[in-house]
């Protein structure tokens, strides 16, 4: 942990750590092809004392996703030279808080571990020492912090009313509650899952951050970070208080209809990148919510898809804009058809899967307008951006090495890979909604 | 006891809330602290039940305090300090790299700067 990540061995170690975490993965994940979960009960403890570990479908998906952007991300950090002593030791770091989080059955141990994964990026958003990012990085560390305080409000408040702090007691006691403080409970635990998404009133933190971090920095924040809210919002949403969802759908869809509108246009008048690419990350997180709203076996396995969809794309478009040379440019392109749902890319199966989300609610001409005149606008500003840097400007510095644009290639491939042969993807995400309640079809 | 502390919990966290609005990027921590020890108290007052120490062993039919909720504040607790300490370095970077912690002096400086880039573009 104190060998300085500068030097090339430290940084390949990193990476083989991270790719030893992916594989360990995989295996999980094939052995819970067989099982519906596996659990762990920490030092042995007896259930129901000790503090559960479970890992299910739901979990496995979104720790793979994250895991390999966090693979890709530090390959391709290795590959430019870290310039940071605590660059490999911090990337570590947030996978093992991520994994935690995706995996534990405690809603306590879920704060630790997310406060584990939040530390460690607040510490890496500083990484460039750019005089401008610091401001940006403050103002991230801050509303984080006040969305993880709530988080720990809410935590709190669950115990009072449950007396427990195990996920699967929880979900079951919480249908003796009173009305009045489940809603407030479900409340704060939605703004604080909303803040570490993005969503549209609270995202103002997100834009700024983006537009100076690192291009690995960048892709790990808007690839594996933004995980942690959309996960909590379908594992404690959907999965714990699937009922107060359903209570509030209403204002959650409005507020997702917000979020992709204003994230939309906001990308569309803006030049920089960084900031297209981050306003996007607002509207598409508004999708996520939209699906989340409508509920059901398909809208639920729509949520899970979109955020895996979303990570890849937003990994794939933030690791380009930094290359250049022969291929970045299509690989740039890839992304973007991607973002706007264009075939035969990844994200044409998680429109489509939007699509029949919004066939299945309540008003579907409404959502599915919307859906068509969102991915319209995304293809527009994606466009945009592609021809303002790939065609307008002058192509400025030396070529990029071929080892880093390989990889941005490859990351552009598996996009178009998964567009071409769609049924595992779709089949996980089908078999992470049937772990929720109301998920199975 | 619930009611004292429900009361003191609001005015932690409005006292906190109204300080991290302040433009002083030290208020912005101290609100943070402020505010966190209100999260601390509310995970204390979710569990709080009158009894004897819950150490071992217990004698039958006494009541027992919460130990659940101790344990939780205290993890809370660390994590604080380690946000704040974390929070503290960042303003100190902020302080090193700009020489002001004000949020208003920094949007100045920061418009000046873009300015002077905008005028030599133009003279470019």
């Amino acid at each position: 942990m104190f060998a300085d990540g500068r030097r090339r061995w430290v940084a390949w170690a990193g990476v083989v750590a991270l790719a030893l975490h992916l594989a360990a993965l995989l295996v999980l994940g094939f052995e819970l092809r067989s099982v519906r979960a596996i659990e762990a009960v920490t030092g042995g403890w007896p259930q129901g004392v000790g503090i559960r570990f479970r890992a299910d479908a739901l979990g496995i998906v979104f720790a793979l996703i994250s895991s390999s952007v966090l693979f890709t991300a530090m390959l391709h950090e290795a590959l430019r030279g870290v310039r940071s002593r605590a660059f490999p030791a911090l990337v570590l770091f947030l996978a093992a808080g991520l994994t935690g989080l995706f995996f534990t059955a405690d809603v306590f141990n879920f704060f630790v571990f997310f406060e584990l994964s939040m530390i460690s990026a607040y510490v890496l958003s500083v990484y460039g020492e750019e005089r401008k990012q610091i401001g940006g990085a403050l103002i991230f560390a801050v509303v984080n912090l006040l969305g993880s305080f709530l988080f720990l409000i809410a935590v709190g408040a669950i115990y009072h009313v449950t007396g427990t702090l195990d996920m699967r007691a929880i979900a079951i006691r919480f249908d003796d509650v009173e009305a009045a403080s489940a809603i407030m409970i479900a409340v704060t635990v939605f703004v604080a899952f909303g803040v570490k998404l993005g969503l549209f009133p609270f995202h103002f933190w997100l834009p700024p951050l983006y537009t100076g971090a690192r291009p690995a920095v960048a892709a790990i924040l808007a690839g594996a970070l933004a995980n942690i809210g959309s996960y909590g919002l379908i594992r404690f949403g959907a999965g714990i208080l699937p009922n107060e969802l359903r209570f509030g759908s209403v204002v959650i869809l409005l507020l997702g209809v917000a979020s992709i509108v204003y994230g939309s246009a906001q990308a569309l008048s803006r030049r920089a990148v960084g900031e297209v690419l981050a306003y996007s990350a607002i509207g598409q997180a508004g999708y996520i919510l939209v699906a989340l709203a409508v509920g059901g076996p398909v809208g639920y396995a729509a949520a899970v898809l979109y955020s895996v969809v979303n990570a890849l794309n937003k990994v794939l478009l933030f690791l380009a804009i930094g290359l250049r040379g022969w291929l970045v440019g299509a690989a740039f392109v890839v992304g973007g058809f991607s973002v706007a749902g264009v075939p035969p890319t990844a994200g044409f199966f998680a429109k489509i899967a939007m699509f029949q989300t919004g066939l299945a609610a309540e008003r579907p001409v409404l959502i599915v307008a919307l859906i068509f005149v969102g991915s319209a606008l995304s293809f527009v500003y994606m466009f945009q951006i592609y021809q303002h840097e790939y065609w307008r400007t002058e192509q400025v510095g030396p070529e990029s090495s071929r080892v880093r644009r390989a990889v941005v290639v490859a990351l552009a491939l598996v996009v178009v890979g998964l567009g071409v042969w769609p049924e595992p993807m779709l089949a996980l995400a089908q078999e992470a909604a049937a772990v929720l309640p109301g998920g199975r079809p | 006891m619930i009611v004292l502390l429900s009361a003191v919990i609001g005015i932690l966290f409005g006292a906190g809330a109204f300080l991290m609005l302040k433009p002083d990027l030290f208020r912005v921590v101290i609100g943070m602290v402020v505010i966190s020890n209100a999260a601390n108290l509310t995970l204390m007052a979710s569990g709080l039940s009158r009894g004897r120490a819950p150490i071992h062993p217990i004698a039958e039919g006494e009541p027992v305090a919460d130990p659940l909720v101790q344990a939780m504040t205290l993890t809370a607790i660390v994590i604080g300090f380690g946000v704040t300490a974390l929070l503290l370095s960042l303003v100190y970077r902020v302080y090193a790299s700009h020489e002001t912690v004000d949020l208003d002096d920094l949007s100045h400086r920061e418009a000046r700067v873009s300015q002077e880039l905008e005028r030599e573009e133009v003279e470019i």
